[in-house]
């Protein structure tokens, strides 16, 4: 190989030693202490698919924190991919104003999920919550406990997910609304004056492959939630709002059981890959 | 005669050499300091108050300052710190004092405050990792089961006969306390915070005889106004509930309490369960630990767990009841929110830690200073007797101190670089004058448990001094005497847990807790969840490690 084509693997090298050191490892290791009795600074012991086994079978902490998930994933994704396209569809069109609200929607996507949690907090509290205040002006004398009572508590934590999402939507479903080309829609209009046939038979499925896109980035994303329940109710009450993440980092970091924490990560990421899967083949089916 | 006369006057050379050269070190500490005032800092500390700082250079003046090592100057160590901010408990002090260290030693230090959440795990990551970081950490004396077994501290033993560095008064600490800052027969900690739970009233409303007339009328007895047992709490606290009783137009809380999860509600329930679950030893001492008698946590003989023993069942039943006797989004609540509903006037009764009798006087958070009332934890006439197996009806309550909450104290990393100067830290931040300067100030959560403290005949504090700090006398009267009462007056005391793993398993405690509290779950049903949990992380750590450690930790003899 002449030495000049030899240098363009030096350029790549970097880059293959970062996801060699950052990507590769991190996953092999991980790999490796899930079937071990790891916890940090102590010894360890293999322990086959023991931490696989308890998981799934011998700890309802588990199965409770993947039924908190489910519920708010379900929740958030339908909403926010909903609102998402409902303001796009608003947004896609001349409109005075548009920039400055286009502008005020999406700030939210640029705080931090901790920032909004604790902002949840006080827009949430029970007493002097802006939501309660407005509540109680409207004369409901027992507004939902938002902290203490199961329902109220994971539906606040939804809506502020939901707040936080919705712009994300908007923008990647406006960019791809913007995109679709014109013509068809003037013949479309030669056919038909419903707007709820254009938006049925045309833009819906030429949409399609952004919004499968969107919904699979927003699931995966809302899978790993855990910073709006980690500042609005540490979890609570009980566990009623201990996502699947939250519990892997208590585990894990809290309480430094790395073997146990590995393999629900592990799990985690399984249950992920199964389901952007057959998201994925359901496009390729709907294309073929 | 000339060869003596020569030899004396070598002599006397030589001496006085080398009294020169130990000159420095006996006249470095500086001398008496009068106040000064400077921009954002009157006589060197970061105060507004001139009384404040008034009483703090009187302080700093009279505590002993050892003889500092003239190689510490320019040298610096890091303390981690649970983040309470520049004016707030526990990490306020280092900020407050951190200039006048400086002006001793020459030395400084770097604060880092860790949020409550994080701590533990930013320690033991340091710790494990051996990055040492931190060469002081003011921690949570639950923490040490996991230092002891990692050998993560250094015992301080060696350095208190040192003259470089100040002498403190460890008979002085209330002996509950005291044991938290050893292992075995070893000191690992400084003298810092002194934490107990104690019940908190409105002495105002509690000793109105009006209430107290329309408490008989409506509940058929006398107001038990001692409240010496939870039942008369309980009571008290549902006939208050719901009653307009500060007169501001609406209705007010009978109890308040912090327990959301995370807002450390368990140590509520580790308070009031003590009496139902402890007993004392038939024979004596009372306090003698056996299978039976003075233990809380485990069977100290097969390490089970006694967390849902027919005692703590009862307590949790008590705990649900007061639950419902104040405002229901207490559920929700942590720490300030709880503390604020009775500062702010709209609760009769909380049981929490000292924050809450200092920071009642403090008119920017408090409107019910000159009227607080405080006493130790109550007892219950019905405590479980696990040798008999059954309930016992008494006819004294069974009064069980405790020493609830973390006692946070400064401990020196094993991986310090510098720990004589974080020790000359810890034993000046320990001296009687500074420790009890500190306490006498609320505003830096730390909490009273030392004979210097308390008012005679327990102790040689006096009343002046904490209405220099801002307190009402009788407040302070009712606030000092309940916790003199919890240290030194209580037959018997709770263990206070703290084998590798506590953290953990408190963490899953509160869970549990928090669902029975909310009604999703029975409370035999969450103990029975925590007795679960908690035998998983017994088998997890090693069952007989844990059990040695734990029969130490409880002074239990086999």
């Amino acid at each position: 190989m002449p030495e000049r084509s030899r240098v363009k693997y030096l350029f790549v090298l970097p880059g293959i030693i970062w996801v060699l050191c950052f990507t590769i490892f991190p996953l092999l290791y991980s790999l490796r202490l899930a079937f071990f009795h790891a916890r940090l600074g102590k010894s360890e012991t293999f322990i086959w698919l023991e931490n696989f086994r308890r998981a799934l079978f011998d700890d309802y902490r588990f199965w409770n924190s993947m039924g908190v998930t489910v519920f708010f994933v379900v929740c958030s994704v339908v909403c926010t991919v909903s609102l998402g396209l409902a303001l796009a569809l608003l947004f896609n069109r001349p409109l005075r104003g548009q920039r400055l609200f286009r502008a005020l929607f999406t700030t939210p996507l640029f705080t931090a999920p901790i920032a909004l949690g604790y902002l949840g907090l006080t827009i949430f509290h029970e007493q002097v919550g802006a939501v309660n205040t407005v509540l109680f002006a409207l004369g409901i004398e027992h507004p939902p406990a938002w902290f203490s009572s199961i329902w109220p508590a994971r539906i606040a934590i939804v809506l502020v997910d939901i707040w936080q999402w919705t712009p994300f939507c908007f923008l990647v479903l406006l960019a791809g609304l913007q995109a679709l080309p014109d013509e068809i829609y003037e013949a479309a209009w030669l056919d038909t004056s419903s707007s709820w046939d254009i938006f049925r038979y045309i833009t819906l499925p030429l949409l399609t492959p952004v919004l499968f896109t969107v919904s699979i980035l927003r699931m995966v994303e809302a899978f790993k939630m855990l910073d709006i329940p980690f500042s609005m109710t540490s979890g609570g009450p009980g566990a009623a709002t201990q996502t699947y993440s939250f519990y892997i980092y208590l585990t894990g970091l809290r309480n430094f059981n790395a073997g146990y924490a590995s393999a629900l990560a592990y799990i985690l990421l399984f249950v992920m890959l199964l389901i952007s899967l057959s998201f994925f083949n359901r496009l390729r089916q709907l294309y073929e | 005669m000339n060869n003596h006369l020569r030899r004396l006057l070598a002599a006397l050379a030589v001496l006085t050499m080398v009294l020169a050269l130990a000159a420095p070190q006996v006249v470095a500490a500086p001398p008496a300091q009068e106040p000064t005032e400077e921009a954002g800092l009157i006589s060197g500390f970061p105060t507004t108050d001139p009384n404040e700082a008034r009483t703090a250079l009187e302080a700093f003046n009279k505590a002993d300052k050892g003889q500092p090592d003239p190689a510490w100057k320019g040298k610096k160590f890091t303390i981690a710190v649970y983040s309470g901010g520049q004016r707030g408990p526990i990490s306020g002090p280092l900020y407050f004092w951190r200039n006048k260290f400086e002006e001793l030693t020459g030395a400084t230090y770097d604060i880092v405050e860790i949020p409550f959440a994080e701590l533990r795990e930013k320690i033991f990551t340091d710790l494990q990792t051996g990055a040492g970081t931190y060469d002081v950490l003011i921690n949570c004396s639950n923490y040490y089961g996991d230092y002891i077994l990692n050998d993560w501290i250094i015992p301080i033993d060696q350095y208190f006969d040192d003259p470089r560095f100040p002498k403190w008064d460890r008979d002085s600490i209330a002996p509950a306390v005291a044991r938290l800052m050893q292992w075995g027969d070893r000191w690992y900690g400084g003298n810092y915070d002194h934490d107990a739970q104690v019940l908190y009233y409105r002495r105002d409303i509690i000793e109105d005889p009006k209430w107290q007339e329309a408490f008989k009328e409506e509940m058929g007895y006398e107001m038990p106004v001692k409240m010496e047992t939870w039942e008369e709490v309980l009571d008290i606290a549902k006939f208050f509930n719901k009653k307009d009783w500060n007169g501001d137009g609406d209705p007010d809380d009978g109890i308040t309490l912090h327990l959301k999860v995370g807002g450390q509600g368990f140590f509520h329930f580790m308070a009031l369960s003590a009496p139902y679950v402890v007993i004392p030893y038939p024979g004596d001492p009372p306090t003698k630990v056996t299978k039976y008698h003075n233990v809380y946590w485990f069977d100290p003989e097969t390490m089970e767990p006694l967390i849902n023993s027919p005692g703590h069942v009862r307590a949790l039943e008590m705990l649900l009841a007061l639950s419902k006797a104040g405002p229901p989004a207490m559920w929700g609540w942590s720490l300030g929110e709880a503390w604020a509903d009775f500062l702010s006037g709209n609760a009769v009764l909380t049981f929490s830690w000292g924050d809450v009798g200092s920071l009642s006087q403090d008119p920017t958070q408090s409107v019910i200073q000159g009227k607080l009332g405080a006493r130790g934890i109550p007892g219950t006439k019905y405590p479980y007797d696990r040798e008999k197996g059954q309930f016992l009806e008494l006819e004294k309550p069974n009064m069980v101190g405790n020493q609830v909450g973390c006692s946070w104290h400064p401990v020196i990393s094993k991986y310090s670089k510098e720990p004589e100067l974080a020790y000359y830290f810890i034993a000046w931040q320990s001296t009687p004058e500074i420790n009890h300067w500190n306490v006498a100030y609320g505003w830096t959560g730390v909490d009273p448990g030392t004979t210097y403290d308390w008012f005679p005949p327990y102790g040689t504090a006096k009343v002046e001094e904490y209405v220099a700090g801002g307190y009402n006398a009788d407040d302070a009267k009712y606030f000092i005497g309940a916790y003199q009462d919890n240290f030194y007056n209580y037959p018997i005391f709770q263990n206070y847990l703290r084998i590798p793993g506590t953290p953990e398993m408190q963490e899953i405690w509160d869970v549990h807790l928090s669902e029975a509290v909310t009604g999703q779950v029975s409370p035999q049903e969450a103990l029975d969840r925590t007795y679960d949990d908690w035998v998983r992380i017994i088998e997890d750590y090693g069952k007989d490690t844990l059990l040695k450690l734990y029969q130490e930790s409880i002074g239990y003899q086999p």
